[in-house]
């Protein structure tokens, strides 16, 4: 039943605003918290057996009519929603301490449930109109949850996101128009067999230009990011978390990934055009990020960063570095959201994000403080935890395929990325206390707690990265190694 | 051939005049005829479906949320814009417009006619069961905006 992953927390956003006029909070907190473990739980523990004899497809039943229900669960699809039940948990923990002052629980939390189903839903879609879909129904919510606070800041930055975001959905739905023209079809399966026989070169070149704009806005990659360093800081902590760590990887990566991989193919032209987009969107992010006081800001530009080796990873195209880009994929999820959720305890408890206001509180949230250099450590890619395995992944691939200068590019990129973490650690807990914190306490339990979660699951991905990699990452990289062979071979209804 | 052409070349005029109208109200109406041509040309195109759509959902029912939209706001609210924007968009849409003269013609030769595949149908049959994963997302979508609009209008009271 993997349509569960779609339609449970949608069935559940819709009775939550009810739920909300009966219980504030006690009601909405459970009821999606345990929706979200749920998802976990049964990813974790069914998805490995549903797809041990390779990718299952399921048509449903509508009202007993076979009609065109169609979901496909595999290596790839599976990590993507492991990846988004686990942060999408840990954010959603989160707030039920942190969204107390903003009032509408009940609401956030259904507008939550409807951005979580529109990811899964997206991750399981086997055609591309369905890709573009629930990349509306993932956007959508996430407009107005970024506007969630209702300050003008927010509003501001909700707008801008709004426009550029829609930019990028007309990119894609033209791009689909184009393909669905050439091939008369929209499955993944149907559209990669016709564009081996169609040989349309100019065309296509079209259609994925259309795409690269288009997922490359929704993945803020350079020159396409100027909307994500206003909206992800001025979203709710949880927010920025489940925006940074999954949103864009999500409507962007995943997507993009999916589509170029096995329905096009990589072709050596789009492979060196990956390579580059993901190279100058690391280094210049990782400038821009030194340059910011602002702690949220300067985490979103080190997402535009990380998201950059990802997309360096996977343009790859060798197996070893598909692998390294998903890994690193991942441990960027884990981590930065849980550098988001620590920054959202930092504003909650001072009323700022202006790191130069801060300093010394490492002396009040000493869990906040150790939690958020775990995070910032796995970032930078420092031993042994998680983030340093995927960026080794990525430069030892980078070398074994013959670009030492992208290679090089990556690891100094890597001292920059440690090098303004230090500063934020040093600016905001580390040093003499500011007088004006002495009263500050530490974050509340179930903040705490998820941040403790995600550095622990930083920690020990980090250490036994081997079967992490084993179980989860290579069956997902195998998918995308396999090119359009898979789903041409065996996603055949 | 020439009906056609000149359809079109009036939903683009429509179109521009839509963004570059400073009044609002103008501008509103300029989008619902550059949609009505719109509405026409699918007619025309064989695609009565997307016309009646086009026609009834985008020039009609959007036009009249826009127009009470622009009648609630007061008058007096001038937004300043910068002059970057002012010659950004004349310059953008001229470069679109000799990119557009130098490459489609070419390009759409290389467009092979619709191919008809597993997915064409009559139109009922698409919908509902040839399209039905479309329909759980279009519901999501609604289900969002709807909670859009409850969260971002909600009353704020301190105790909450």
């Amino acid at each position: 039943m993997i349509i569960l992953f779609v339609v449970l927390p949608l069935i559940v956003a819709g009775v939550l605003p009810l739920v909300g006029k009966v219980s504030r909070r006690v009601l909405p907190d459970l009821l999606a918290n345990t929706t979200l473990l749920f998802l976990l739980v049964y990813a974790a523990v069914a998805g490995r057996a549903l797809i041990a004899g390779g990718p299952i497809l399921q048509q449903m039943p509508w009202l007993g009519e076979t009609v065109n229900i169609r979901l496909a669960l595999d290596g790839f699809s599976l990590f993507m929603l492991m990846a988004v039940s686990l942060v999408g948990l840990a954010a959603s923990l989160f707030a039920i301490d942190y969204m107390e002052h903003y009032g509408a629980k009940a609401n956030f939390y259904a507008l939550y449930l409807v951005m979580i189903a529109g990811m899964n839903g997206l991750v399981l879609a086997s055609d591309l109109f369905g890709v573009y879909i629930f990349l509306e129904v993932a956007a959508v919510a996430s407009y107005a949850l970024v506007a969630f606070g209702l300050g003008h800041d927010e509003l501001e930055a909700a707008f801008k996101y709004l426009m550029l975001s829609v930019a990028a959905s007309a990119f894609i739905v033209a791009a689909i128009a184009i393909i669905f023209g050439m091939t008369g079809s929209l499955d993944f399966a149907a559209v990669a067999a016709a564009l081996k026989e169609l040989n349309a070169g100019p065309v296509l070149g079209i259609a994925t230009a259309f795409f690269l704009l288009g997922f490359g806005l929704k993945a803020a990659l350079v020159p396409f990011h100027a909307w994500l360093p206003d909206a992800h800081p001025s979203a709710p902590a949880p927010i920025s978390a489940v925006l940074s760590g999954l949103l864009i990887k999500v409507s962007g990566v995943y997507a993009m990934t999916r589509i170029f991989l096995n329905v096009f193919g990589l072709t050596p032209a789009l492979s060196t055009v990956l390579l580059w987009l993901g190279a100058v969107s690391m280094v210049v992010a990782a400038l821009l990020a030194l340059g910011q006081k602002d702690m949220k800001r300067m985490l979103a530009y080190s997402s535009i960063s990380q998201v950059g080796y990802v997309v360096l990873g996977i343009g790859i195209g060798t197996p070893l570095g598909i692998a390294g880009g998903l890994f690193h994929l991942f441990n960027h999820a884990l981590a930065k959201g849980l550098l988001f959720l620590t920054s959202g305890s930092v504003q909650q408890a001072t009323g700022t994000r202006d790191m130069d206001e801060m300093g010394g509180l490492a002396k009040r949230m000493p869990v906040t403080a150790a939690t958020n250099l775990i995070g910032a450590l796995s970032i930078a890619g420092v031993p042994p935890l998680n983030g340093f395995w995927s960026k080794l992944l990525i430069i030892v691939a980078l070398v074994q395929a013959g670009h030492p200068v992208f290679a090089v590019i990556a690891v100094l990129v890597s001292v920059l990325t440690l090098w303004y973490y230090l500063l934020m650690q040093r600016k905001a807990f580390f040093g003499q206390l500011n007088e004006k914190w002495a009263a500050v306490k530490e974050a509340p339990f179930w903040m705490t707690a998820s941040t403790v979660l995600l550095a622990l699951l930083c920690l020990g991905v980090g250490i036994l990265f081997a079967s992490t990699v084993s179980t989860w990452i290579q069956p997902a990289a195998d998918v995308l190694a396999d090119g359009i062979h898979a789903v041409t071979g065996s996603w055949g209804f | 051939m020439i009906l056609q052409t000149a359809l079109l070349i009036g939903m683009v005029l429509f179109s521009v005049l839509a963004i570059a109208l400073k009044d609002l109200l103008k501008s509103a109406i300029a989008l619902a005829v550059s949609s009505l041509l719109l509405g026409i040309i699918f007619f025309r195109m064989n695609a009565p479906y997307a016309g009646v759509f086009e026609i009834s959902v985008v020039a009609g029912l959007i036009t009249v949320l826009f127009v009470l939209t622009i009648a609630l706001t007061k008058s007096g609210d001038e937004v300043r814009e910068s002059r970057l924007v002012n010659w950004a968009f004349p310059a953008v849409f001229i470069v679109f417009l000799v990119i557009d003269a130098l490459v489609m013609k070419s390009l759409l030769g290389q467009v092979p006619a619709l191919a008809s595949g597993a997915e064409t149908g009559a139109f009922g049959d698409v919908l509902w069961k040839g399209r039905t994963l479309d329909l759980v997302g279009q519901i999501a979508v609604i289900l969002a905006g709807v909670f859009a609009v409850l969260a971002l209008f909600r009353k704020r009271d301190k105790h909450d």
